[in-house]
């Protein structure tokens, strides 16, 4: 259980530290070429890990629905975005957001498939991401 | 590199806020296709596909830009390119932790967790060359408010 709580904590510093990194890059190139260069390292490292432990074409990978095949293509747009924004707005606020994004637009997909089983709660949550999204808008005091 | 006080702008705040709403229908997308496969199969084909996208992207772009504006920037270091190896680690580390006795749930807290922790140590002390950034109060009402949140939405009211 520590080893899993590390995991998840690790994969999260990870997520953090890729975007750093790939927003250092695009001050040197641009952002979409961060993006790209992002997406075939990972590629390249992903092929090698999969070749190597014979896992990268399992079997039924051909009956998923064809849209499945553009999560990559949503993933440059994703990836070249943070790139630009944690340059203008810095890691903390771009984090916040996009997890805040994230939160409020995966309530609104389960209830369109009528999957929310705790309405209540989704929405007390949803209202408090949006009053902490108007506070980062709030002038000094000072 | 210089400390940045000023609040963010509106429309980056909104550009963030959407790109999170991206990333839900990407992770939609991923999970299906995990579902017929594997997750290790589903980033690999998200990687593959999301190079030839940016490969078009950049053509696309590069046919109405002009050189000249690029002039002038400090080269990268090699490091900048590491990004992506990252991100297949990620990978491997969410679906392992979400196997476990923590559930997605547990697994998406914790996450969350850790992006915030290491984004505050990030813009606190200005790492990887990137602009250093010292937190308001507000800011700190704010992440209280957006992590509560998110969490609230992950497990309900417990």
């Amino acid at each position: 259980m520590t080893t899993a709580i590390l995991l998840a904590l690790l994969a999260g510093v990870l997520i953090s530290l890729s975007r750093q990194i790939n927003g250092r890059l695009a001050l040197s190139t641009s952002a979409l070429a961060a993006s790209f260069w992002n997406h075939i390292v990972g590629f390249v490292a992903l092929t090698v890990v999969g070749l190597a432990l014979g896992m990268l074409w399992p079997e039924g990978a051909l009956s998923a629905p064809w849209y499945t095949y553009f999560a990559g293509t949503l993933g440059v747009i994703f990836v070249a975005s943070g790139s630009w924004l944690i340059v203008r707005i810095g890691a903390t606020n771009t984090a916040m957001l996009v997890i805040g994004g994230q939160m409020v637009s995966g309530v609104v997909l389960d209830l369109m498939r009528g999957a929310n089983d705790n309405i209540p709660a989704s929405a007390v949550g949803v209202a408090m991401i949006i009053a902490g999204m108007a506070l980062t808008q709030r002038r000094r005091a000072d | 590199m210089p400390t940045i006080v000023h609040r963010p702008s509106l429309l980056h705040l909104l550009l963030a806020f959407a790109s999170g709403g991206l990333l839900t229908v990407m992770v939609d997308f991923n999970a299906l296709l995990a579902s017929h496969s594997s997750a290790f199969h589903s980033s690999w084909v998200a990687h593959a596909t999301g190079s030839v996208a940016g490969l078009i992207f950049l053509a696309i772009l590069r046919m109405g830009a002009s050189a000249a504006a690029k002039g002038g920037r400090p080269p990268a270091p090699l490091w900048a390119y590491s990004a992506g190896i990252l991100g297949g680690a990620t990978v491997m580390l969410t679906s392992t932790a979400a196997n476990s006795a923590l559930a997605l749930s547990g697994t998406l807290a914790l996450g969350l967790a850790g992006q915030v922790l290491f984004s505050l140590a990030a813009d606190r002390w200005g790492l990887f060359g990137l602009p250093r950034r010292m937190p308001r109060l507000t800011d700190f009402g704010a992440l209280a408010l957006i992590a509560g949140g998110s969490v609230l939405i992950i497990f309900g009211w417990g």
